[in-house]
């Protein structure tokens, strides 16, 4: 625990000590300001709401987080620290769970900064505060899908540009793709091969239908395993990536 | 302190890069790791860091094992890996402190730790700078001081003075002399000079194989005698034929520089003999030729290195 939060403290500090966190800091905090005045909206006779921000977080995110994660891994074998890493008296569990955190803690951060939000749309007029807490929630747990994904593909380069490519890709074929096709497979498939079930099997495949699920309010434990499980497929898929560098070199 | 036991690393499963390593080095020793560039130097540097895994074989250090009880070993070595990465965007201070505590230094004796290493590699001046902006020396104490912060028992150094200047160079070598006070040293380089100013042992590893190992003295002891070298005034032919009669018949005798009436030989005997620059010189007398200077050639190290490892990297295509 000691040694994570050890390994979570330098890499908050790096972010601090580049611009990255300022630069990323104020772009994201714009777009959603930027967000918020053009979807936030007060048409339900009175009803505030601010369901348009929490609808674009999805988008947002699948730019913005695997610019914060794209470099987690990637820095450290390009610039070689990786060697020293592992090489430190701490598991790559200890490693991977301190850059996740990091990474958790950062977004935290300014998502705490996006209160501003919903304060300023509850002086509209009546706002559901329970929704938006679970709301919030459920953008956290979708955060942490996007950036155990980014991290994945950032250990698996050294160019910061690559992962981040791979990242969006990625994000963007699990979240949206996937679902799609689906969509495009009704009455396709013969019945004998699930038929139109499988609509539902890749559309569950996707974590914007938990982040819809948890958001209208409709969440489940269902829900949360699925993020956990969807995290722990990536963080271990790195760790395999991690501990191929000590076979390969 | 380090067990080595026919250790072997591939990376592919095909070629080896280690082909069965075996050695021990006791504590307070001060271990000179010599070979060409892709002998298996850092090969063998980065399983004894528990960085590499290797394909077979054991490595102990202070008693515990690599592979079994990686994070014990890693607790107790220091190790400041070849090209010296550093985080480029921390201050001096603060990437120290991140060194010692993730090495498991105590809060309580951080601080301690910290200035005990500022002061040992003379970095005062720069505690609070970024990295980033170190001259290449500094960087490079700032990568021995990482490696030291929780006084480790072994120390593991793979390069530590590549791509230094000669001033920056002498210093390090000073710093690493100190070291070997109060820690045992590993330190791989092919820079043969290095292991002379600070070893007290040198092993020689080529192609994946150790080619020896012991003292600089023990090693060049082992080599072949080196060349006579004698400016002789007289008539070449009789010289030449006269030298190999007392020399041996399989010597080699040849005129390599002509200064005046002088010509100066160079006479390579084809066994160790003693004494032949005392026979050259009653030859000479005898003969009533002129004599301006004798000597043997001083054997060095270099000669020894080229002796165990050039023969063989040709005969493999490497060189």
């Amino acid at each position: 625990m000691r040694e994570t939060i050890v390994v979570m403290r330098r890499e908050l500090n790096s972010y601090f000590h580049t611009p990255i966190a300022y630069v990323f800091g104020i772009l994201f905090l714009l777009v959603v300001c930027g967000m918020g005045s053009l979807f936030g909206s007060l048409q339900h006779g009175g009803q505030a709401s601010v369901s348009g921000f929490f609808n674009s977080l999805p988008w947002l995110f699948l730019f913005f987080l695997p610019a914060l994660t794209m470099r987690l891994w990637a820095e450290e074998r390009r610039a070689g620290t990786l060697e020293l890493l592992l090489t430190f008296p701490v598991t790559i569990w200890q490693l991977i769970a301190g850059k996740f955190l990091a990474s958790m803690t950062f977004l935290a951060l300014l998502m705490l900064l996006t209160f501003g939000l919903p304060i300023t749309m509850s002086t509209f007029g009546d706002l559901d505060w329970y929704q938006v807490s679970v709301t919030y929630l459920a953008s956290m747990l979708m955060a942490a899908a996007y950036v155990s994904v980014g991290m994945f593909w950032s250990s698996m380069t050294r160019d910061q540009i690559i992962a981040f490519l791979l990242s969006v890709t990625t994000l963007a074929g699990l979240f949206w793709i996937v679902p799609w096709i689906g969509s495009k497979l009704i009455g396709v498939l013969p019945g004998w091969l699930g038929g139109d079930q499988i609509v539902l099997v890749l559309a569950s495949v996707s974590p914007k239908h938990y982040f819809d699920s948890i958001a209208y309010g409709v969440a489940d434990t269902g829900d949360l395993i699925y993020y956990v499980c969807f995290c722990a497929f990536f963080l271990y898929a790195n760790a395999l990536v991690l501990y191929g560098k000590r076979v390969k070199g | 302190m380090i067990k080595v036991d026919q250790l072997q690393k591939s990376y592919d499963g095909i070629a080896y890069a280690l082909k069965g390593v075996s050695f021990e080095v006791a504590k307070g020793e001060v271990i000179g790791f010599l070979g060409p560039n892709g002998a298996g130097k850092s090969t063998t540097m980065k399983i004894l860091t528990g960085f590499l895994l290797p394909t077979a074989g054991r490595a102990e250090i202070a008693g515990f094992d690599v592979q079994e009880q990686s994070l014990e070993v890693r607790r107790r070595i220091g190790y400041l890996p070849e090209l010296n990465p550093l985080y480029m965007e921390m201050r001096v201070d603060d990437y120290l402190r991140f060194a010692g505590q993730i090495r498991g230094v105590a809060a309580s004796g951080l601080k301690a730790s910290v200035d005990r290493v500022v002061e040992l590699c003379k970095l005062e001046k720069v505690t609070g700078k970024n990295i980033l902006e170190l001259s290449k020396g500094y960087k490079q104490r700032v990568g021995l001081a990482q490696a030291m912060v929780h006084r480790p028992d072994l120390l593991i150094l793979d390069e530590p003075t590549s791509g230094l200047d000669p001033n920056q160079v002498v210093e390090v070598r000073e710093l690493i002399k100190d070291l070997g006070r109060e820690h045992t040293v590993m330190l791989s380089t092919h820079i043969l000079q290095e292991v002379e100013a600070s070893c007290s042992r040198i092993m020689i590893i080529n192609l994946g194989e150790l080619v020896a190992d012991g003292t600089v003295a023990e090693l060049v002891g082992e080599l072949p005698a080196g060349d006579i070298r004698a400016r002789i005034q007289g008539p070449e032919a009789g010289v030449i034929a006269q030298v190999r009669e007392l020399v041996g018949e399989n010597c080699v005798v040849e005129v390599v520089e002509r200064e005046g009436d002088y010509l100066g030989y160079r006479v390579v005997p084809d066994s160790v003999a003693d004494g032949l620059e005392e026979g050259l010189a009653q030859l000479v007398v005898k003969n009533g030729w002129g004599l301006n200077a004798i000597w043997r050639e001083r054997r060095s190290l270099e000669d020894f290195f080229r002796h165990r490892t050039y023969k063989a990297q040709q005969e493999a295509g490497h060189a």
